[in-house]
């Protein structure tokens, strides 16, 4: 169907999805995308990867998390050693793993490590110190982002 | 607040934080602890909070 202008009635815009009206399922190609990268702030032509999965957890005292996007629950496997489990699996495990930590217990320098990557989890150690070989250390703040 | 714990291979414990992800404890039990684990759903408040030894934590 055609954009249709009428001077009673305003615009009827197409209707091409099977719901109801004019939504967002009915913007395609290079409107949708304009729409999107607009919403984003984005500009050029660089393609926009999305995050995948995402969570923020205190590792120290009672581990909780704070908040999450497609994380269905992190596995305390010890001092400074977590897995992030996914609500929805990746869809192999070449995703990027993107962290930070903030140590309030040592008060030092903190790195994030990768273990163990698979489909449905990501293992990750989290050291502190300055030491050549930084023990595992818990994190007050410990945040784990997936890109894919 | 619940946890879920079990056993690990090395006969320490490993304690599942659920995020509020939509799934009931149980459905991130049997997602995320290891298949053919047992497990246990705890109360949040019979996990030692003192994590000076936490790598030595047994199942009782």
């Amino acid at each position: 169907m055609a954009i249709i202008l009428n001077g009673t009635t305003g615009i009827t815009t197409p209707d091409i999805d099977s719901t109801a009206g004019f939504d967002g399922e009915d913007l395609t190609g290079d409107v949708a995308a304009a729409r999107i990268t607009g919403a984003l702030n984005a500009t050029g032509s660089a393609p926009i990867y999305a995050c995948r999965a995402w969570v923020n957890f205190n590792g120290t005292g009672a581990v909780a998390i704070r908040a999450a996007g497609n994380v269905s629950s992190i596995t305390d496997n010890g001092v400074g050693d977590f897995t992030v489990n996914f609500t929805t699996a990746m869809p192999d495990v070449n995703y990027s793993t993107i962290g930070m930590c903030g140590d309030l217990t040592y008060g030092s320098a903190t790195y994030l490590e990768g273990t163990t990557y698979s489909t449905t989890a990501v293992r990750i150690l989290t050291r502190s110190g300055y030491t050549a070989s930084p023990a595992t250390g818990d994190a007050a703040i410990t945040c784990i982002t997936i890109f894919r | 607040m619940n946890r879920i714990i079990y056993q690990t291979n090395e006969g320490g414990v490993a304690i599942i934080v659920p995020a509020d992800c939509g799934l009931t404890i149980e459905e991130i039990a049997a997602k995320d602890v290891p298949a053919g684990k047992p497990y246990q759903i705890v109360d949040v408040v019979d996990i030692p909070t003192d994590r000076t030894f936490r790598n030595a934590w047994e199942m009782t």
